[in-house]
């Protein structure tokens, strides 16, 4: 008995300093794990000619001598002027305009996809996830399963048969068809499984009894959806509209393939592009990288409590 | 109690009844607000998958489709390329799934201690789910590119990686040592699948800390109590206990790994040769690349027959988890 128990010195002992291993561990695992960001980041700010050094150094503050001092720290921003390419316009708002392709073309491309279609994702999925989590019609779980299992086509596959449709539209004619109104239809498409999933698990933890008190009062179905349902699980919704939005914002291979215009093609096309451009100029594509990758870092960073939330919801009841 | 249940039961009778008693529209509302979502995912999943179905019986000849039976599934199936990219990404499976699950497992088993800074830690590690997998592909490509790369002075020293074990992109694939199987994987394949955990990581460890948090701590203390240790209480109290997140995570995984394809995009393009040849990217460079569109769909319906299992024991575990909880 005595023996099994640990003795009550060492104990303390090792009580004391565990906080401090697990702190030291996590902080070397978040090292590691950042080391390919903050290489990026400093390769962003070298000049062309420390990129192009053999051997390749970890920041330009090496003097003549070889020796590192922080005075001789040769930082640029060639890199990002490169990647915005800015030219002063007294037309402009600013005095000056964005003549890079990224910021003047993909960029408000990509921001209105991405808007559109997040805005697209919240109301259809609040829709659909009100009808499925208070409802209860025939064949109910097994739509739900089916829209689940709809998203086990490959990406690639059902792309073969958009590609087909994308050329047919654009063949057909109609008056006032875009492919920008094709491209959008085809994120929400895929964005929609997995937020009706999300938005259905929210609702489910609103508690009915909410709604029937308003119905009482004479409120309608829709009625008490927008008044009651929608503001409570405005969490879930705002989750599935910035899921969204960072999907699409990153999305490649859809908008590579189905946008045949390269007026409408997406920050991913450009990046792609960037590779084939600059393929000796690492700092302009590591400015690059930095630059689009920002935007959803920082969204993520202050919506983080959200994103965790619906992540784990939806994964393990999904 | 049992008058607080009549009460919903009335209650949610009322409301039904009310319903009922409304116009054509309320009575069927579900159907209208379903039918946006219905909608959309006929035109872009449903439809786009039968169609692929059909395509994988057909042939171009001229510009006419043709039946063609199962030819192109025997074509896609007996072809060598198709082999040797289950090879591929079997041997990528397997290591993505072993090094993520490995790595969110001991992250979370860290933050699952309470640290003060736990929401810091955890916000920072998730910034790489948050990055595209183009620009993870790209950034990841710059460290490694011959001489000038940051990391090429480690990959090309002779004492840390033999030779051959340098420059990912440029170098042969080793000879393999079991005949028709890519083991030992190429150089670029150990790479590919660290810059595909990195960027899954993140997500597995959130959903592992999530189940982490929903073990009791009186079993743990007890147990303690009893003289257990540290490895024990894992062994037979947390892991049993978190074992269908683990499932989950798993099946996620295979699900991701199976279908992105924005990394090898950026990163390898299946190369050098073929060696990180995986299916999705030959799915890409036949349909896309060849515009062979008859036998991509083959091949599309085999990988999405294996998507399909995946999502359904899913559900299956996610289910038991419920009834269980």
């Amino acid at each position: 008995m005595q023996a099994s128990l640990p003795s009550s010195q060492g104990y303390a002992a090792r009580k004391r300093l565990q906080p401090w291993l697990t702190n030291g561990a996590m902080i070397v695992i978040i090292a590691l794990l950042m080391l390919p960001i903050a290489l990026t980041l400093s390769t962003s700010f070298k000049r062309e000619r420390d990129v192009l050094r053999k051997p390749p150094v970890l920041v330009p503050c090496d003097g003549p001598d070889g020796r590192f001092s922080l005075s001789e720290c040769r930082f640029d921003i060639e890199g990002y002027e490169r990647v915005i390419a800015p030219r002063s316009n007294p037309n402009s708002l600013l005095g000056f305009s964005l003549t890079g392709r990224m910021f003047s073309t993909y960029v408000p491309n990509t921001l209105l996809y991405a808007f559109a279609s997040s805005a697209l994702v919240f109301v259809f999925s609040g829709l659909a996830g009100y009808a499925f989590s208070r409802y209860r019609f025939c064949g109910r779980r097994a739509l739900m399963v089916a829209i689940l299992a709809i998203t086990g086509i490959p990406l690639l596959t059902n792309l073969l048969a958009l590609y087909q449709m994308a050329v047919d539209l654009r063949k057909a004619g109609i008056p006032g068809y875009d492919e920008r109104m094709f491209i959008i239809a085809v994120y929400v498409g895929f964005q929609l499984p997995f937020s009706v999933w999300i938005v259905k698990g929210f609702f489910d933890t609103i508690p009915r009894e909410l709604e029937e008190a308003a119905f009482i009062d004479g409120c309608t179905p829709i009625g008490a959806l927008w008044r009651i349902v929608v503001p409570l699980a405005m969490p879930g919704l705002l989750a599935a509209f910035l899921l969204c939005f960072v999907n699409v914002w990153n999305e490649f291979i859809a908008g590579y393939l189905l946008i045949t215009k390269r007026d409408l093609r997406t920050v991913m096309f450009g990046m792609y592009d960037f590779l084939s451009q600059n393929i000796i100029n690492y700092q302009v594509v590591a400015a690059a990288c930095v630059l689009i990758a920002a935007p959803v870092v920082i969204l993520f960073l202050f919506t983080r409590k959200t994103f965790f939330q619906a992540l784990t919801e939806g994964a393990i009841k999904g | 109690m049992a008058t607080q249940a009549q009460a919903a039961n009335t209650t949610t009778r009322t409301t039904s009844r009310r319903i009922r008693q409304g116009s054509f529209f309320n009575q069927t509302l579900p159907f209208w607000l379903l039918l946006p979502t219905l909608l959309i995912i006929a035109a872009i999943q449903f439809y786009p998958g039968f169609y692929s179905i059909w395509l994988s019986f057909q042939e171009r000849q001229g510009a006419v489709w043709n039946f063609v039976g199962l030819r192109n599934f025997e074509r896609m199936f007996g072809s060598a390329a198709f082999r040797e990219s289950v090879g591929h990404t079997a041997v990528f499976l397997i290591g993505y799934i072993v090094v993520t699950m490995a790595a969110s497992l001991i992250i979370a088993l860290l933050l699952n201690r309470k640290l003060k800074l736990g929401g810091v830690y955890i916000s920072l590690i998730f910034i790489p789910w948050v990055i595209a997998d183009v620009i993870a592909g790209l950034v990841f490509g710059l460290l490694v590119v011959p001489d000038y790369g940051l990391l090429s002075p480690i990959l090309s020293n002779p004492t840390l990686f033999p030779p051959n074990g340098l420059s990912i992109p440029s170098d042969p694939a080793p000879r393999p040592w079991i005949q028709g199987f890519p083991f030992p994987p190429a150089p670029a394949m150990y790479y590919l699948i660290l810059a595909t955990s990195w960027r899954a990581l993140p997500f597995v460890t959130l959903l592992i800390l999530a189940a982490l948090k929903t073990v009791p701590q009186e079993i743990v203390e007890s147990a303690r109590m009893d003289g257990a240790s540290g490895a024990q209480v894992l062994r037979f109290i947390t892991l049993p206990l978190i074992l269908p997140t683990l499932v989950v995570a798993l099946f996620n995984l295979m699900l991701g790994g199976m279908n992105g394809i924005g990394l090898v995009f950026t990163l390898t393009r299946g190369g050098p040769g073929t060696a990180t040849e995986v299916l999705s990217f030959l799915l890409y460079t036949i349909g896309f690349g060849r515009l062979e569109f008859g036998r991509a769909a083959a091949l599309s319906v085999f990988i999405a027959a294996i998507n399909l299992a995946l999502i359904m024991l899913t559900l299956r575990v996610s289910r038991t988890e419920e009834r269980v909880a």
